[in-house]
């Protein structure tokens, strides 16, 4: 889950547009990570490095690792663990906006390891320490507001681009979240969390967007907003709450109950001071998870 | 398995009751289905209908399924009531076999989990 952040990023610094990004991330699943974009992360070769074996390749029929070890930028033993490792998926997306002419190998080159250094990103850590890994993005990504959140906030939001990875699909980028006291609607559902840690949470999005959304969530074709397309966005904030509710309860022992989520009527919605909008863009439009304590009951939320 | 099975599924969401309805339509012969949209709905339906297996939700307006497996079991002591819920908590586990739930299953819903219910509750092999 490293790509959306890094696209997000990418946007915060104004090296892509959001539309290249969009477009580099919907082709993530059909591509597969080159040697020369792997050794450049890894630090073995430079930029001008990998551009020189790339252009060495169209004249000579040889492979990147051939070559790249007859000009000595790369000792053999490198090249096996180039050849034996995992990308992460963030690698694959900047590649794919060099792909797309969006980006040089340079300032890729360059915006990895921004990206790397603000993140404190490690390379090859064992897959069972990536929750933390996450967290800590989410924490950096809430960071760069200037307003971090509190704990069980972060483990909330980490689990909802989980379930936007596992329900909807990988291919979103979230944008800077909005500290907000009031939102205006499109098309919203709102649900409340009581008990320990007291939310209204809500996903708002336009209803064309909508429809696309609710159709990747119920594997169906929808032509127009009907009520399948309601219950779709119902289902989907009821079933991240549930599981926010188990995640709590299992790890901290508190119990979270939920009113029935539902479609609200309000144009513009009244929420806590510490309430925020996260943005997230998919290639379908572009949705709306807001999070707010419940309004009046600021002063419980640490009890 | 029993062929024309009454199912009962209450639950506020029109899509989760179809995507169960589809699932269930896969293992057992022509079901009848019986759907209600809330928990009061629901022991309505069940005292009408009397069907052999009832899925419910917890989390829905009016009445939550909790409640209404808690009337239901009162007056039918063989009701069969799954509750079918995005809460797995110990807590709602705990409050769904003490109002008198005979199973739990956590959303999302797995096929075969559903298969091997259908099989457990309504006999067969």
């Amino acid at each position: 889950m490293y790509a959306q952040f890094f696209g997000s990023y990418l946007l915060s610094k104004n090296a892509v547009t959001p539309k290249q990004l969009t477009e580099a991330i919907s082709h993530l699943s059909d591509v597969h990570i080159k040697l020369g974009t792997l050794a450049m992360h890894m630090g073995y070769m430079t930029a001008e490095e990998v551009n020189e074996v790339c252009f060495l390749q169209t004249r000579e029929d040889k492979h990147f690792g051939q070559i790249a070890i007859e000009r000595n930028y790369l000792f053999e033993d490198q090249l096996n663990e180039l050849l034996n490792t995992q990308s992460p998926d963030y690698l694959l997306l900047g590649q794919n906006l060099v792909d797309m002419g969006a980006l040089t190998n340079n300032q890729l080159e360059e915006l990895l390891l921004g990206y790397q250094q603000e993140n404190e990103l490690k390379y090859g850590t064992e897959s069972n320490e990536i929750p933390d890994e996450t967290m800590q993005l989410v924490n950096k990504f809430f960071e760069q507001t200037g307003r971090p959140i509190p704990k069980n906030m972060l483990i909330y939001m980490n689990l909802l681009f989980n379930d936007l990875v596992r329900f909807i699909g990988f291919d979103f980028t979230p944008l800077t979240p909005v500290f907000v006291t009031s939102y205006d609607t499109n098309y919203c559902i709102t649900q409340r969390i009581t008990g320990v840690l007291p939310l209204l949470t809500a996903i708002d999005m336009e209803p064309d967007t909508a429809i696309a959304f609710a159709g990747r969530y119920a594997k169906m074709d929808f032509n127009e907003f009907n009520e399948y397309v309601k219950a779709s966005l119902e289902d989907f904030i009821n079933l991240h709450n549930g599981l926010f509710s188990v995640n709590m309860s299992n790890t901290y022992s508190k119990e979270a109950e939920l009113d029935p989520p539902g479609h609200t009527e309000e144009k513009s919605l009244k929420l806590s001071d510490d309430a925020f909008i996260v943005p997230i863009i998919y290639p379908f439009g572009t949705i709306y998870f807001i999070v707010s304590s419940l309004p009046g009951e600021e002063d419980k939320k640490e009890a | 398995m029993k062929e024309n099975a009454k199912i009962l599924i209450g639950d506020d969401s029109i899509l989760a009751r179809q995507q169960l309805k589809d699932v269930i339509a896969l293992y057992l012969d022509s079901p009848v289905f019986i759907e209600a949209a809330n928990g009061k709905e629901a022991v309505s339906k069940y005292e009408e209908e009397k069907p052999d297996l009832t899925f419910l939700d917890i989390v829905m307006p009016v009445r939550d399924g909790i409640l209404a497996t808690l009337e239901i079991t009162k007056k039918d002591k063989d009701a069969k009531i799954i509750i079918v819920s995005s809460i797995g908590t110990q807590k709602q586990l705990t409050a769904a076999v003490q109002a008198g739930a005979i199973d739990f299953v956590q959303k999302p819903v797995k096929d075969e989990l559903i298969q091997q219910l259908l099989v457990k509750y309504l006999g067969g092999e």
